[in-house]
């Protein structure tokens, strides 16, 4: 039948006209193809010989330029070598030097040691000697580093937007205040949180001098108002307490992130480390809350409820715990989720004055409450220290709504603004804009044209970067630090602590203040008896000083009732919005931070974007995509709050309570830089003083948004050798719970029939000890003895490995952003990270819990392709797991197999080396590679591509944060981690000079030093007396996808979850 | 009895040393001028010259004729301050020559004084002894051998060119032989063949010598080809023109100065270092002169905006760019102080004689394969250092009893330099 059946294109090949058949014999329509540049037909042959470039050309040419560029290339340039003319003592070309100093920057504090080559700050490690943070730092902190070399930063003073000198400027703006001093008139200096001792006396000194209308008011963009009214309330101190989470058997948290957004998280976060160790003690960790957080994602227990159900869970568990204690109960206090509330009151109150109760909310009523909890649990002086209390918050929002009142009534004759950006983060930034303008002087001292400084203020006077500056802080009382420049201001900018001091008249240097300020700490310190140099310059190597002064704890004198009562009510609604703070991005003031930016979100895994956060069961419902196509193409939703609407993606997030969203702030900026504008919604402008929003209404646009993500499968879908975990109870009963040695199948001979039915469906190749050991000739061995190559002599020597004990790994990321800026690790945008292209030599993975598993697909009769599609599939309220992922430097590494060029290879010390320069770009090795952690150079990423602009080795200025000791990768090249191979030489190096062993502590890769909770531990593996030493030996010790057989130096140790049996 | 012994023999030590020192003793009372001359250097050069040029002090020229008396320099020099104090009028005129006060020399004898004096009054200034070897001198020397290499080869290319003549003349006879034979036997005249034809046809009709040519040609043309592209970016021998005429031969070898005393990170760091100008201050503030004259050391003061003459420093200094001699690549990783202080590697080893170049040169080829040749055969000091000592503990491969060398442990892996 079909043969009689005929086909045809057109009418003209069914009749077969002449035309058609000249025509089928070309290939060709003419003038469809075969043109050349220039548009000219090159299949008309008259035109043939016209082409603009003809074959032979093109091959002349071609043969020319290949020439003449291998006999350029064989000319050696001249290089020039500039020594210095009177080098300075401290500098040793190659060498670098530390200098102590400390972070602040209203958000985070941190001591640390700033390391430097040839004068040049290049990174930011966290300093072990100070006391209160424990060397922790995150990594906004050991990223700021690149903010010094930011090109968005302003050059020098200017006047109405238009540059000017400094002479100019302290000419006017002194007339200006001097005038106002005369009338009278009102001065007011906005500023962040000040902790610093010496600026606070300039600040006195400066309303000395221009009498009673000089106002100092403090805002902080992320507020802890409430507490510091609940605080100064309960205990008459305006401040917030010293958690000492390393002394918490029992951590309650209502939406509090401690270890991440939290005034000093990553402090507490070392703490909280501390307490996560099975043999040592783990802490039990509730957590309620309604986005999933850093800290919920590592909560034993966790409870999703709304913004509006918090305040009775709070008063809740203040009844119970008061109903144990002997403590007067509130009215009111029952809650949805009562079960876990007593759960949790009943074992803080076991763990009596052993335990934390902490909240986000920023109503000092409930913050009372929480204070009484505290208290009636006697937790105030072993868990919560308020004798030395924390000062690094000190902003009462009422006095910054007030200020803005004033200003828009034209009560203020001159605004100082320090540190601060409130067109931007203030929640009415409208309001404040309209204020300004009704100001006569206004002055900022902001290190950029920001939204503030470009919303009318007439005077930039540029603030030093902090690595520039000379100052002090006291963060906690009696607790002292010294931050010192470690370059020369590389732009004509001016220390706001010294503009202030010659406006009040004060000709001296910011230097010399501080060393005369600190006489004052100086005498009243156990150190008097030393000569005052001395000291000085002791705290100033140390960058810390602790005067050692111990307060006494205040009594609790707080009215609960009365705080309860007057508890503002988060409005419910169909949707309740939660703002909360990114840990990478913190209050958005490194938005220009491209490293910041990059970090992936540890919870989501996003770069380069906020989103709303939804539960995915919700998103379904709404018709919202939930990036499950693959394309990474968000749905924008409509999110109306007061009347007000944005848009903005929604990105679906288990865990996520169930008619609740999350939106991040730190996002939107629109006067930050290159790397920072318009990147995201900004969500400052959604609160309400409060990032407990309430009532908001999300409506589906149906438009779509790019997201670039880097994890686009969020469980483990059946596979058990990747992350393992167990209970405290089991670890308990046998420390290799959830950890049995991996057998492998061998052979077939034997009795392997009686293992094969064991073992059926599907997992036949797979079998554990307990089986295994049963019968004699076993056809199954150790993955650890199942071998393709031959042996490395691997117990010989060095051998450098890594352990990573997930059970303290948090999630923050301060380990990426440390790798990224100790290897030079390039920033490629968010259009290539959608292509999974990112270049992180080191990942962070985050698995969700399935609610489907074996067992339950057996018992339920789910069928193999349903199972896997579900096992995909996160639970609604799952467990969060994070684990790091880098090389795993194999001893049978089968990137080293597939190198056709032996670029890569290994060394007798266990590492797996890439050799840049020999590597010609196959990619074989990314692709034999089971733990995909090879980045390969897809452009040239430095050097003025761009394409790649926000890559901070494309100019001249970003270029200078780059390591010198590590190379920079150029295009078609492959890289990994090398485990720090350069600090490795360094250190071994410095021992062989001395004639003595490695130490410990001189060897750390940069991500086991950026780590605050001592998760990743480095070292030599073949060295007794290492920490990592040990480590291997733990029970709990594996390695990842053992079954592989390639042997890896990188350990991981099981996490252990301090759950009972039904929460699990 | 064996302590007996040992005392006997330490206390037999003692006498001849003491014997040995009484000696040095007291032949250092007749110092002469000769000894004046070692005693100047010693102890005055560093602020006195001989001539009467200031330099942190006075120029000691005339000294005898201008001090009050013999005795009076003998006070000032074992105890200026003294002298002053007691209220002597030269002693206070002259106090205040230099921000820098007179050092006391109290150690010094009257003897040595006078002998010191003795050597600044008989001092001539060594015109004829400088030793004149500096750049100019070297690039000469250089200049002539190659002019003698230059020679060598012109004489060979006449050879050849006269030899090539021969050639043609001899063919051309045999040629014209050959046609006279014929045409007196009557033949015909074989067909004359060009020179390229005629090669050509000898080529065609001894076709094994032909091939045996080609493969001598392509052999030695590959030899020569593979050699010249593996000397591409080789520098071995690169010697350029400097923006300072400094030469290694004046410092390192005649004055036998140290090469740490300049290149003071070659034992701390990864780079050698240039030295700071600050360095050459050390000795050149008051060494203006060198053996070509003034104008090299000029160019210090110059960068420096330094006034010899007012001793003062200006505030325009422009930094000396000297032209890099040893440059390695990027991508390659090499630390001074791992070689110098750990491998205890003599700085000429990889350097040359630098004591005897008047223009610093790239001695060795730094290739890769020029380091690795060395690792392969440098055996590592196990002994005495403790990294050594506990990784030799912990690897058996080690205890074979052949040399560790700088291979065996690991130092031909790439990541030891490219990272």
């Amino acid at each position: 039948m079909s043969k009689t059946k005929k086909y045809w294109t057109g009418l003209d090949q069914l009749h077969n006209t002449p035309e058609f058949q000249e025509s089928a014999g070309n290939e060709f329509a003419p003038g469809v193809a075969g043109t050349d540049l220039t548009g000219k037909n090159l299949l008309e042959s008259e035109n043939l010989d016209e082409g603009s470039t003809k074959r032979r050309d093109f091959l002349k040419f071609l043969g020319f330029s290949v020439g003449a560029a291998t006999l350029a290339a064989c000319e050696a340039p001249v290089n020039k070598a500039i020594p210095y003319l009177n080098k300075p003592e401290e500098i040793t070309p190659g060498v670098p030097n530390y200098y102590a100093s400390t972070f602040f920057d209203g958000t985070d504090y941190a001591s640390i040691l700033v390391k430097t080559r040839e004068g040049r700050p290049i990174k930011v490690v966290g300093n072990k000697k100070s006391k209160l943070t424990g060397g922790a730092l995150n990594a906004r902190v050991n990223s700021s580093v690149l903010g010094l070399y930011d090109s968005a930063r302003s050059t020098g003073p200017m006047k109405g937007g238009e540059a000017t000198d400094w002479a100019t400027v302290d000419k006017e703006v002194g007339a200006a205040l001097a005038k106002l001093g005369e009338d009278g008139g009102s001065i007011v200096i906005l500023t962040e949180t000040i902790i610093s001792p010496s600026t606070k006396k300039a600040i006195a000194e400066f309303a000395v001098k221009y009498g009673a209308g000089v106002k100092h008011v403090t805002y902080d963009a992320l507020s802890a108002s409430g507490s510091l009214e609940a605080n100064l309330l309960c205990f008459g101190v305006k401040a917030l307490p010293v958690y000492d989470f390393a002394a918490a058997d029992v951590v309650v948290s209502f939406g509090a992130d401690f270890i991440a957004g939290f005034p000093n998280g990553a402090a507490n976060a070392v703490g909280y480390g501390k307490m996560r160790d099975p043999k040592s003690g783990m802490s039990r960790h509730f957590q309620f809350e309604s986005n999933m957080s850093l800290a919920g994602s590592n909560a034993d227990v966790r409870v999703a409820l709304k913004p509006s159900e918090s305040t009775a869970a709070i008063i809740s568990l203040y009844n119970k715990v008061a109903a144990a204690t002997g403590g007067n109960t509130l009215s009111g206090g029952t809650s949805e989720y009562d079960a876990t509330i007593a759960k949790a009151a009943k074992e803080l109150v076991a763990a009596k004055g052993k335990g934390i109760v902490v909240s986000n909310s920023n109503d000092a009523g409930v913050q009372t409450v929480v204070n009484a909890i505290n208290n009636l649990l006697g937790n105030y002086g072993t868990t919560l220290n308020m004798a030395n209390p924390l000062y690094i918050k000190g902003g009462v929002d009422a006095e910054m709504n007030q200020l803005v009142a004033d200003m828009k009534d034209g009560k203020v004759g001159a605004l100082l603004i320090h540190g601060v950006n409130p067109s931007y983060s203030y929640a009415k930034a409208a309001d404040f804009n309209a204020g300004l303008a009704k100001v006569g002087l206004t002055v900022s001292f902001a290190d950029r044209l920001d939204e503030t400084a470009g919303a009318g203020v007439t005077y930039l006077a540029p603030d030093n970067h902090y690595l520039e500056s000379w100052n002090d802080s006291e963060p906690q009382a009696g607790s002292y630090s010294l931050t010192q420049p470690t370059i020369q201001p590389l732009f004509d900018t001016r220390q706001f602590q010294e503009s202030l001091l010659k406006w009040t008249g004060n000709d001296s240097d910011y230097f010399s203040y501080i060393k005369a300020n600190w006489a004052g700490i100086h005498t009243s310190s156990p150190d008097a008896g030393l000569l005052f140099s001395n000291f000085f310059n002791t705290a100033l190597f140390n960058g810390v000083f602790e005067s050692g002064t111990v307060g006494v704890t205040p009594a609790f004198v707080g009215d609960v009732a009365a705080a309860a009562g007057a508890i503002k009510k988060v409005p419910a609604g169909e949707f309740e919005l939660e703002l909360y703070v990114k840990a990478g991005m913190g209050d958005g003031s490194q938005a220009n931070n491209p490293w910041l930016q990059e970090l992936p979100d540890p919870i989501s895994r996003v770069t380069w974007d906020n989103y709303i956060t939804m539960s995915p069961k919700q998103m379904q419902e709404l018709g919202f995509s939930r990036l499950e196509r693959g394309d990474f193409m968000a749905n924008v939703a409509e999110l109306t709050v007061n009347g007000s609407a944005i848009k903005v993606p929604v990105y679906p997030s288990p865990g996520q309570k169930y008619g609740t969203v999350g939106l991040a702030v730190g996002y939107g900026r629109t006067a930050a830089g290159k790397c920072g504008n318009e990147v995201g919604v900004n969500a400052f402008a959604l609160s309400s003083g409060s990032f407990a929003v309430g009532a908001v209404i999300v409506s589906n646009t149906g438009a779509e948004h790019e997201i670039a993500q880097t994890q686009s499968h969020h469980t483990l879908m059946g596979r058990d050798s990747i992350l393992k975990e167990t209970t405290l109870e089991e670890y308990k009963h046998n420390p290799k719970s959830g950890n049995p040695d991996l057998m492998l199948y061998v052979s077939s001979a034997g009795n392997s029939a009686g293992h094969g039915d064991s073992h059926g469906g599907g997992h036949g190749e797979e079998g554990h000890a307990e089986a295994a050991h049963e019968e004699h000739a076993s056809p199954f061995l150790p993955a650890s003895e199942v071998n393709l190559w031959d042996d490395h002599a691997i117990n010989s020597g060095h051998r450098w490995g890594m352990s990573i004990d997930l059970n303290k790994c948090i999630g923050c990321g301060a380990c990426v952003t440390g790798c990224g800026s100790e290897n030079n690790v390039p920033v490629v945008g968010k259009e290539e990270v959608r292509r999974g292209r990112d270049m992180h030599w080191l990942r962070i993975d985050r698995y969700y819990s399935s609610d489907m598993d074996e067992e339950r697909a057996e018992a339920e009769g789910v069928g193999a392709i349903d199972k896997f599609t579900l096992m995909e599939a996160a639970a609604e309220a799952p467990q969060v797991a994070y684990q790091p992922v880098m090389c795993q430097h194999c001893n049978h590494a089968p990137c080293e197999t597939v190198c056709p060029v032996a670029a890569t290879t290994h060394s007798d010390e266990g590492l797996n080396m890439m050799t840049y320069n020999r590597c010609i770009g196959t990619r074989y090795c990314a692709n034999n590679c089971p733990y995909k952690v090879r980045r390969f150079n897809w452009f040239q990423y430095h050097n003025g591509s761009k394409d790649f602009s926000k890559n901070p080795a494309n100019d001249d200025l970003g270029r200078m944060v780059l390591n010198p000791d590590v190379v920079v990768r150029d295009r078609g090249v492959m890289e990994k981690c090398s485990f720090c191979v350069q600090g490795i030489q360094a250190a071994k190096l410095a021992a062989k000079k001395a004639g003595r062993k490695v130490a410990n502590e001189e060897v750390q890769s940069a991500c086991a030093e950026a780590c605050p909770t001592n998760a990743i531990v480095f070292g030599d593996l073949n060295d007794k007396e290492s920490w990592v030493a040990a480590n291997a030996k733990d029970e709990r010790s594996y390695h990842l996808l053992e079954e592989v057989g390639v042997q890896p130096n990188v350990l991981y140790m099981t996490k252990v979850r301090n759950v009972e049996e039904n929460e699990a | 009895m064996v302590n007996d012994k040992i005392i006997h023999r330490s206390s037999f030590r003692t006498l001849a040393s003491l014997v040995l020192t009484s000696v040095i003793f007291f032949s250092s009372f007749g110092a002469s001028a000769q000894d004046g001359e070692k005693l100047f250097k010693q102890n005055c050069a560093a602020c006195h010259v001989a001539t009467d040029k200031t330099v942190v002090g006075p120029g000691l020229k005339g000294i005898s004729e201008r001090a009050p008396s013999e005795q009076w320099i003998i006070d000032w020099v074992k105890n200026p301050d003294a002298l002053i104090a007691s209220g002597d009028a030269y002693a206070n005129k002259i106090k205040d020559f230099s921000p820098a006060a007179m050092t006391a020399f109290g150690f010094m004898s009257d003897e040595e004084i006078i002998a010191i004096i003795a050597y600044v009054n008989s001092y001539a200034p060594p015109v004829a002894d400088v030793p004149v070897v500096d750049a100019g001198a070297v690039d000469a020397g250089a200049a002539s051998e190659t002019s003698d290499e230059g020679i060598l080869l012109n004489v060979l290319v006449g050879i050849a060119g006269l030899l090539l003549v021969l050639i043609f003349v001899l063919s051309g006879v045999r040629r014209s032989l050959t046609q006279l034979v014929s045409e007196k036997e009557g033949k015909k005249a074989p067909e004359e063949l060009g020179v390229l034809a005629s090669i050509v046809h000898w080529l065609n009709t001894h076709r094994g010598w032909a091939g045996v040519i080609l493969l001598v040609g392509t052999l030695a043309f590959l030899q020569w080809g593979t050699k010249e592209l593996m000397n591409i970016g080789v520098s071995q021998g690169y010697k350029p023109t400097q923006p300072i005429a400094f030469s290694h031969k004046i410092h390192a070898g005649q004055n036998g100065i140290n090469c740490v005393y300049c290149h003071t990170s070659a034992e701390k760091g990864k780079t050698a270092g240039i030295p700071s100008l600050n360095v050459c201050m050390n000795c050149h503030s008051y060494v203006d002169k060198g053996p070509t004259g003034t104008a090299e050391i000029a160019k210090i003061y110059a960068a420096l905006d330094y006034n010899p003459s007012t001793r003062e420093y200006g505030d325009a200094p422009t930094p000396v760019e000297w032209v890099r001699v040893h440059n390695l690549p990027d991508l390659s990783y090499f630390n001074h102080s791992q070689h110098v202080v750990v491998g205890k590697i003599e700085c000429q080893q990889c350097h040359g004689a630098v004591e005897e170049m008047g223009v610093a040169e790239q001695f060795s080829p730094l290739t890769m394969g020029w380091c690795v040749d060395c690792h392969r055969t440098t055996s590592v000091q196990v002994a005495n250092n403790e990294y050594y000592e506990d990784l030799h503990e912990r690897t058996p491969a080690w205890h074979d009893g052949n040399p560790v060398t700088v291979e065996r442990i690991g130092g031909l892996e790439c990541a030891k330099c490219h990272y």
